[in-house]
């Protein structure tokens, strides 16, 4: 079932040398019960995307369309305020790159997810703070009840990214947005929190929705991929055939530039040439300046995603 | 926290000291002394026996040293441009009309200028935003001086409300306390945008709004507790500042207070009066320092709990 509806969406901000054209025709879909990966480079639009999505930017800054942008049976277009507070934390959750900045500095942990729950949930601040323990506890937290009393600042990132994570499934969500949840944590850190975020999501059967830019995260946790390059939509596949058989020459170009397990000397690939510029981007298929298998089309016409077997698809004018 | 505070304690009694010495040299260096009248000049006998009387005729070391027991006793002389009252009795009174206007203005510009400032800010770069934001710049700008006489030309004279100047009734004070409120209203009114443009940018507003809390309960309990923050360490300071007297809006408004004071007392060499007014000036600010630096920490738990980091 389908419960994530994107069509054509496009995202720009007002600046002052112009408009950035952070998201140009994103058109995705999310069913229950699925993770997703929206995988791609900084500026490639994919955490706009879904900020966009749960209207967490402000006109008149930006300036969102799209033909479909649709939560269930939610046109997410036309919401008025009081249902999108009730979607929000509730029916979808977020969870953000950077758990130090996450946490209103001024307040304990226990009073910030006793405040997510009682957003929702009319209930008593004893019940609720009860709620709240059970929570860390289900995020592996081993002194629940010291959490709730600590500050922000007296947690260690990854404590604070578990303490986020039990903030975001205190109402139960039917999905969990994930904009990047380990960057900001050490490595050891960050297996531990994918681990936890896979686990909650196989209990729950809720849907997951994995924004990164690390290919590592996508293999570990995903199981369907969006490719997001120039804001736009470069390729979907299941992940399995994203890493084997990749379509698109930018998804290959990403897969191989991902660090060899044999020690030695060979360099490191990369890409070639910078991200283009979201205020004026290059005309064409937005990756054709750092392609090596682009010509004259690629430079002339934006190529359309198509659809190719086993619900493939691709925006690529060389994929035949 | 204790031994902070006599630390702090300390130091301030640091600064007094220092302040106080570099105040006795810097003022008897400069040339010329409290009776040296040329209009109608004392004869030299006369004069020995003021000076004699005064203590002004000892080595420069002497005359700091007495005047320091005399402060540690609380006996700050007596101004040489009053001789009837001492300076004690003169800052009492002459404090009174400084106090009411200056605190009058900073309790009415404060709570106004937050209010402008937090407008402008919610309202950023729109109509409303702009008029705040010109508020504050013409507060800022014009000096003290033209916006007392725009008033006193608007209330007096046009309109005729208001009493134009001197110190009494009640009525007397809306002018100047008006005049006073400006500069608190339009330093408020920047720090108050700034501080809370500051806190909106924060990522954790972007959490609280995305776990669903209404807008209304964003901003009320959560950004504007963040931004009163850097707004209380300016309160105090910008109290003292302003409630010592303005020698501009008191001498507009005819005032009988302090502000005169200041450029009487370094005019005429009274040695005693301009002492007292700027050791109780570095003390009251020595002070606001340390009260804001303690009501800082009690607000941010960051500082009130140190930054013990648990795994």
């Amino acid at each position: 079932m389908k419960i994530v509806d994107i069509e054509n969406l496009h995202v720009s901000f007002q600046h002052h040398d112009g408009t950035i054209k952070a998201v140009r025709g994103v058109s995705l879909e999310l069913f229950a019960g699925e993770s997703l990966g929206i995988v791609g480079e900084s500026g490639s639009g994919k955490s706009v995307t879904f900020l966009a999505f749960m209207k967490l930017l402000q006109a008149p800054f930006a300036t969102i369309k799209a033909d479909k942008l649709v939560l269930q049976n939610t046109d997410l277009l036309n919401v008025d305020n009081r249902s999108l507070s009730n979607i929000r934390g509730n029916i979808v959750s977020m969870i953000f790159q950077d758990p130090m900045a996450s946490f209103d500095p001024l307040f304990t942990i226990g009073h910030q997810i006793v405040e997510t729950i009682q957003v929702h949930n009319p209930m008593r601040k004893k019940a609720a703070l009860a709620k709240a323990r059970d929570l860390l506890v289900r995020v592996e937290i081993t002194n629940p009840d010291q959490v709730l009393k600590y500050y922000p600042h007296q947690l260690s990132g990854g404590m604070l990214q578990r303490a986020m994570i039990a903030m975001a499934l205190s109402c139960d969500p039917q999905i969990l947005i994930a904009d990047e949840p380990t960057t900001a944590l050490d490595v050891t850190v960050q297996a531990q929190i994918l681990q936890l975020i896979t686990n909650i999501q196989t209990e729950t059967g809720m849907s997951l929705i994995m924004i990164t830019h690390d290919l590592g995260v996508i293999a570990e946790t995903v199981d369907r991929v969006v490719v997001m390059y120039g804001g736009r939509v470069m390729e979907i596949s299941d992940t399995i055939s994203m890493f084997e058989s990749p379509k698109h020459p930018y998804t290959k170009a990403l897969i191989e530039s991902i660090p060899g397990r044999e020690a030695g000397k060979q360099k490191l690939k990369e890409i070639k040439g910078a991200s283009p510029n979201a205020l004026a981007p290059p005309s064409g298929c937005p990756f054709h300046p750092r392609c090596s298998q682009a010509d004259a089309k690629c430079v002339a016409e934006m190529p359309e995603l198509l659809t190719y077997e086993n619900g493939r698809a691709a925006a690529c004018w060389q994929v035949k | 926290m204790l031994g902070y505070v006599i630390r702090r304690l300390l130091s301030i009694c640091a600064t007094f000291t220092i302040v106080s010495i570099l105040l006795f040299i810097m003022m008897h260096s400069i040339p010329g002394g409290p009776f040296d009248a040329t209009d109608m000049p004392l004869s030299e006998a006369a004069k020995a026996t003021i000076m004699a009387k005064y203590g002004l005729d000892q080595p420069l070391y002497i005359q700091y040293l007495k005047y320091m027991w005399g402060v540690l006793h609380f006996d700050f002389g007596v101004p040489f441009q009053s001789p009837g009252e001492t300076v004690l009795e003169l800052l009492g009174r002459a404090w009174v009309p400084s106090l009411v206007l200056g605190g009058g203005g900073v309790l009415i510009g404060t709570p106004l200028g937050i209010m402008l400032g937090i407008l402008a800010a919610l309202n950023r770069n729109t109509w409303i935003d702009y008029v705040a934001s010109g508020i504050s710049t013409l507060g800022l700008t014009i000096p003290v001086f033209v916006t007392s006489m725009l008033l006193i030309l608007v209330f007096a004279v046009w309109l005729d409300w208001l009493p134009a100047s001197g110190w009494g009734e009640p009525k007397k004070w809306i002018l100047p306390i008006i005049a006073y409120a400006a500069i608190p209203t339009a330093t408020y009114a920047r720090y108050a945008r700034s501080a809370m443009l500051d806190t909106l940018n924060k990522p954790f507003v972007m959490v609280l709004r995305a776990k669903g809390l209404p807008e209304r309960k964003v901003i009320f309990q959560h950004v504007l507790r963040n931004s009163a923050i850097p707004m209380v360490t300016v309160f105090l300071p910008m109290f003292i500042g302003t409630a010592t007297g303005s020698i501009f809006v008191e001498a507009m408004f005819r005032v009988p207070g302090l502000g005169a004071y200041f450029v009487s007392s370094i005019r005429t060499r009274d040695y005693p009066l301009e002492m007292a007014l700027i050791l109780m000036i570095t003390v009251m600010f020595c002070f606001a320092f340390f009260i804001t630096d303690i009501v800082y920490a009690m607000l941010n738990p960051k500082i009130r709990l140190g930054g013990k980091v648990i795994k």
